[in-house]
């Protein structure tokens, strides 16, 4: 789904989410590597699936946790890095 | 020209759930609404389901403490009604009622709550007084800060966005009709009864039922009517879910504003009265119409309240803050019942109406139905019938 023609890319990155690794670029947002892989992030209380909404840091449901710090972030406003961890059950 | 026995005006809370019970009881209902239903203080505040004398009657002294002992009669009543309002709407309105704390950090707190909780279990409410170890025993999440607690068994809290639409349903079901985004441009006694319109829609009722919140006096004023009731804009906000922090119960505060509790999602919700600021309109008056203004040091002092009462909260982001409009009565009970200066016209709200909505509206459909309601008596508009001495 990335745009492949006329486009330059950061280097390339792997991260973990929910312990399986994902490729990214540099300069992307976590998000978006997230939604790369799969639209859902979660699941709610009755077990549906939920995803990012706004895309653009208001709406709060792409909460995730990053480790080793615990500390938990929007991943639309949360660049990638090489070797990051996340979870999304937090 | 539509016809029906009762027409309300307004549909929050009390105003569905009136339609619901006079068409339950066989009424022909029509009940209009400005916008679309529960946008109001109904749909915007945060659902707490607090029965303890509420801290804004300690804070203005002994006789409105006094006053305020009156309306645990009605919180007994409300009590009953949320624990079958599930059953009885065939809906999920995430009610929890598993206890609720008001809390005090200084020993001139503790003594204000003594005398309330001596209060309130003189007048049959469930209540304990517990120190601070008591109560963090049931509460391990409160602060090492706090000395003591009033604990409500029965208190607890229920989603403010699911309850309109509930009432709503019901009322439906039961034969009402319920009008959306049309707004009364007339409003008139004609004969024995009343006549209201917006543009081409024109409705006769034997009787009027107005639910209309902060819009109220306007509606009022159409009847040439004054009702004590003011707009007061408020603060609410909510934080990310969280699995590690748990607070099953409605936490409240003495001596400072603050109510917090947790969603079934995990996300807590914070309030407690902070004010934001009502907008204006064009020639100066309050619009409650416009979403209020944020103010900042309602915020950090909201949200200090809540660390210093619940220290977990402070790991927490906060997501979201928002603020609505609610009114206020003149001496700050609810007003709820009929005008005596115009026969047929009701009035229900100001005050706690979310908490004991269900139980004005079950009772003030019960006397425009002609069975009179002596529980709703001291909240009467009669008490503000001076004002409207020149009027009606």
């Amino acid at each position: 789904m990335r745009i492949e023609r006329d486009t330059e890319r950061g280097r390339a990155v792997t991260l973990s989410v929910n312990g399986q690794s994902l490729a990214a670029f540099e300069g992307e947002m976590l998000a978006t590597a997230m939604l790369h892989h799969a639209a859902a992030f979660r699941r709610d209380t009755r077990g549906l699936e939920r995803g990012l909404f706004c895309n653009m840091g208001s709406c709060s449901e792409c909460m995730v946790t990053l480790l080793p710090s615990g500390r938990r972030a929007r991943a639309c406003l949360t660049p990638v890095s090489d070797g990051m961890e996340v979870r999304t059950d937090g | 020209m539509e016809r029906c026995d009762v027409l309300v005006v307004g549909g929050g809370l009390v105003g569905c759930a009136a339609a619901w019970h006079l068409a339950a009881a066989g009424a022909s209902v029509t009940l209009v609404d400005a916008a679309d239903f529960g946008l109001g203080a109904s749909g915007q505040n945060a659902g707490s389901l607090h029965f303890q004398i509420e801290r804004r009657f300690l804070e203005q002294g002994d006789a409105l403490a006094r006053q305020a002992e009156q309306t645990i009669a009605l919180s007994r009543m409300a009590i009953e009604d949320w624990r079958g309002l599930e059953a009885a709407l065939d809906a999920d309105l995430h009610v929890v009622m598993d206890g609720g704390f008001m809390v005090a950090e200084t020993a001139e707190q503790v003594t204000m709550l003594e005398r309330k909780v001596e209060r309130e279990i003189r007048e049959g409410l469930r209540m304990r007084l517990l120190d601070g170890d008591e109560a963090r025993r049931i509460a391990p999440y409160l602060s090492p800060s706090i000395l003591a607690a009033g604990y409500a068994a029965d208190e607890g809290h229920a989603d403010s966005r699911a309850i309109v639409p509930a009432y709503a349903a019901a009322a439906r079901r039961a034969g009402a009709r319920l009008i959306g985004r049309t707004r009364l441009d007339r409003l008139q006694r004609v004969g024995g009864g009343f006549e209201a319109g917006a543009g081409d829609l024109s409705i006769r009722a034997g009787q009027l039922l107005v639910a209309a919140g902060a819009w109220t006096p306007h509606i009022c004023a159409m009847a040439n009517l004054h009702a004590p009731l003011y707009p007061v804009a408020l603060l609410m906000n909510v934080t990310e879910r969280s699995r590690t922090l748990e607070v099953p119960h409605l936490v409240q505060h003495v001596g400072r504003r603050l109510s917090m509790k947790q969603t079934g999602a995990g996300n807590i919700l914070i309030g407690g009265g902070w004010p934001s600021r009502l907008a204006r309109t064009a020639d100066g008056g309050f619009d409650p119409g416009v979403r209020p203004e944020l103010i900042g040091d309602s915020l950090a002092g909201n949200l200090r309240a809540a660390i210093d009462t619940v220290p977990a909260v402070a790991g927490l982001n906060l997501i979201r803050s928002w603020t609505g409009v609610t009114a206020v009565s003149a001496d700050q009970l609810p007003v709820v019942g009929e005008v005596p200066r115009l026969p047929g016209f009701w009035i229900a709200g100001g005050g706690s109406a979310f908490t004991l909505g269900p139980t004005f509206a079950r009772l003030v459909a019960q006397a425009i139905g002609g069975t009179p309601a002596p529980e709703l008596d001291f909240v009467s508009p009669a008490r503000f019938e001076h004002l409207n001495s020149f009027m009606g």
